[in-house]
């Protein structure tokens, strides 16, 4: 008698979740298929939409949406309008090899994203087997290193960003006593991997080098250790909200080295989390300092605040270029797929709104990044020289 | 000596609020022998809504707090009345139930919030205190106090009270329980809202300290959890210790172990289960599985 009534919300629920992931499923397995050259070109965008990283995500997707609704409206790829599919990988490189399959089965001809290294790396070897080029907004260089024709950055790598800012730091600024603190995920280990060997270049052993997890919330004994050294500079090399974390800890621990890292640090999530005043005087590395650069980066922040009604960043740039740079080889190439899309995209000389991109065999397209300051709650490119 | 105050400084500030969420954890188990698996979930709608009221509703902080805790009180006694007819009879389904609640209070919280959450700026402004070098943050200190006000208020309730005293003995024995008048649901319903109330008490004060998203859940509750078993589950005064120990076992293996202390901060704890399965105040005081 129990049994039946109490087994009945079991069944239900069982059959709700069996009609929820068929409905989700449905979309995406409809009749067209890769071998299709007359409908729509089917493109992936792979990145978080939940989870810690998701602000990331969601500024790579709209960057990624621009670019497409540009060209569609200028009617799209040699007449072949494009279709954006969007995928949660929810930071999570498990579900990111999920959804490498999900895509190379679906039809899709190349992926966007993502922008959490860590995924990137586990769904190469997937995409490489299904011969779908990616161009991710990862920084680390375990990417190259994994040394698929298939994968290209949209940016610089951490060996680019960390040597840009050893020699403002080191060169320019004569910074010794150097500090490091990074956590263990896929990013901060290129990044502490990369910085450590600028500074290396430059003859400097950090004088301290701590390595928190991803999921740390309580950085004191880390951040006590770098106080005792005393450095002139603490190296910051973690995502966004993670960065913001260990600096506001670090301000309130006493440490007043000038805090420097990469792209993550010039973001409002980063800015947010430490808090204004915490993160005052940070020094960023990054190819994209400001919408006010050039005539391109104001055109493109105006269309940004025009589609999603806020302010363009790094990440919506670097999605924005990294999605022209495809569809520009799709044109060039025809609507060409697998190893000839591959070859076009290493092909393509794209001066976009991080650079000028020229593709070398590890798939880098760009090699130079600019120094900002974040002063009075806003990141300012620091004049050269 | 420096690095050892330190540490121990910033572990007892998050232990404070490890050992809240170990409260709620313990407080419904007392009474129903059950283990609510959303109270992470509420933790965080908790951090949620009281950062919301502080942030949009521009209400004082400490005004905030009590409102978050009202609603999510109100979730807790909705989650007690879905599972008031499996009481008694599927044990199972009522756990499944929980985790269950979990994951629609997680896709609530991402439907009015949006997936990226946002930064919570720190109600006291005050420059940490520096006692012989070793800074305290006055802001950790605000938790301990209010992590310890709350425990007095539990246990005095718990114990002086005619409502608490009937919880206990619901918790004692169920069916003399209802024999003697007491209503049984009435009383799970009380503890459930309670636990959600401290859930948000937890969430409300770690916001400011992180960065709160619809799955800050994951994590406080995980070591709420531990922080739980390890005192003793159901046992008050445990769920404290056991906070306090895992906020401070977390910061001292942090800088001892660096990239591996997650791993051993739960192979300690495994260790000591292993040893004492009971936890450091092993009780129970119900089974009704």
């Amino acid at each position: 008698m129990h049994r039946s009534r109490t087994t009945m919300p079991v069944l239900v629920s069982a059959v709700l979740a069996l009609a929820a992931s068929t409905a989700c499923s449905a979309p995406g397995s409809t009749s067209s298929s890769g071998g299709d050259t007359s409908g729509p070109l089917k493109i992936a965008v792979v990145n978080a939409q939940s989870g810690q990283l998701s602000s990331l995500g969601q500024w790579e997707w709209k960057g990624a949406k621009l670019a497409a609704d540009e060209w569609n409206a200028k009617g799209g790829i040699n007449g072949r309008q494009i279709e954006l599919g969007l995928f949660d990988d929810q930071g999570d490189p498990t579900v990111g090899t999920n959804l490498a399959r999900k895509i190379s089965s679906e039809g899709f001809v190349a992926m966007i994203g993502t922008a959490e290294s860590a995924v990137t790396v586990a769904m190469i070897p997937i995409l490489q087997q299904s011969k779908i080029p990616n161009i991710t907004s990862g920084q680390s260089p375990a990417i190259a290193a994994a040394k698929s024709p298939f994968a290209f950055y949209n940016g610089p790598t951490s060996d680019t960003y960390d040597e840009t800012l050893a020699q403002y730091l080191v060169d320019r600024k004569g910074a010794k006593n150097i500090a490091l603190i990074s956590n263990n995920g896929s990013y901060g280990k290129g990044e502490k991997e990369a910085f450590t060997k600028a500074l290396a270049d430059r003859g400097i052993t950090p004088v301290d080098d701590q390595v928190v997890t991803t999921d740390q919330k309580d950085f004191s004994a880390a951040l006590t250790a770098v106080r005792q050294k005393a450095p002139d500079a603490l190296f910051v090399g973690a995502e966004e909200v993670a960065a913001g974390l260990i600096v506001k800890q670090a301000r309130e621990l006493g440490i007043t080295a000038t805090i420097a890292g990469a792209a993550p640090m010039g973001t409002p999530v980063y800015l947010e989390t430490a808090g204004a005043a915490n993160a005052e005087g940070t020094v960023v590395s990054s190819p994209y300092l400001s919408n006010e650069t050039d005539d391109a980066s104001r055109a493109f922040a105006k269309a940004y605040q025009g589609a999603h009604g806020e302010e363009a960043e790094l990440h919506g740039a670097k999605a924005y270029d990294g999605a022209n740079i495809v569809f520009t080889a799709l044109m060039n190439s025809n609507g060409a797929t697998g190893q000839a899309l591959a070859d076009a995209i290493r092909a393509t000389k794209y001066d976009g709104l991080l650079g000028n991109f020229e593709f070398d065999e590890s798939g880098v397209g760009i090699h130079t990044t600019s120094i900002g300051v974040i002063t009075a709650g806003r990141l300012v490119a620091e004049s050269a020289g | 000596m420096e690095v050892f105050f330190q540490t121990l400084v910033g572990g007892l500030g998050f232990g404070a609020v490890y050992a809240l969420v170990a409260m709620g954890f313990s407080i419904v188990y007392r009474t129903m022998g059950l283990v609510n698996f959303a109270h992470g979930q509420v933790v965080m709608i908790g951090a949620y809504a009281a950062s919301t009221f502080y942030m949009s509703a521009r209400l004082p902080f400490f005004v905030a707090i009590p409102v978050a805790m009202l609603v999510t009180g109100m979730i807790g006694l909705v989650i007690e009345r879905v599972l008031r007819p499996l009481e008694n009879k599927d044990f199972d389904l009522m756990l499944i139930g929980t985790i269950g609640f979990g994951m629609v209070l997680e896709a609530v919280a991402t439907i009015i919030w949006g997936a990226t959450g946002h930064a919570v700026p720190s109600p006291v402004d005050t420059e940490p205190l520096d006692v012989f070098g070793i800074r305290i943050r006055t802001y950790s200190l605000v938790v301990l106090a209010i992590a310890a006000l709350a425990t007095v208020a539990l246990v005095l309730f718990l114990q002086r009270t005619k409502r608490g005293a009937a919880m206990q003995a619901v918790a004692m024995d169920h069916e003399a329980a209802t024999a003697v008048g007491i209503h049984v649901g009435r009383s799970n319903a009380v503890a459930f809202a309670i636990g959600a109330g401290l859930a948000a008490l937890a969430g409300a004060l770690v916001a400011p300290m992180l960065y709160v998203n619809p799955t800050l859940g994951g994590s406080l509750g995980i070591k709420g959890f531990a922080a739980a078993i390890l005192g003793g589950f159901g046992n008050i005064q445990g769920a404290i210790v056991g906070g306090l120990a895992i906020g401070v076992l977390d910061s001292y293996l942090a800088g001892r172990f660096q990239a591996y202390s997650e791993l051993v901060v739960f192979l300690v704890f495994t260790v000591v289960i292993m040893i004492k399965p009971t936890g450091l105040f092993g009780e129970r005081t119900v089974n009704r599985a």
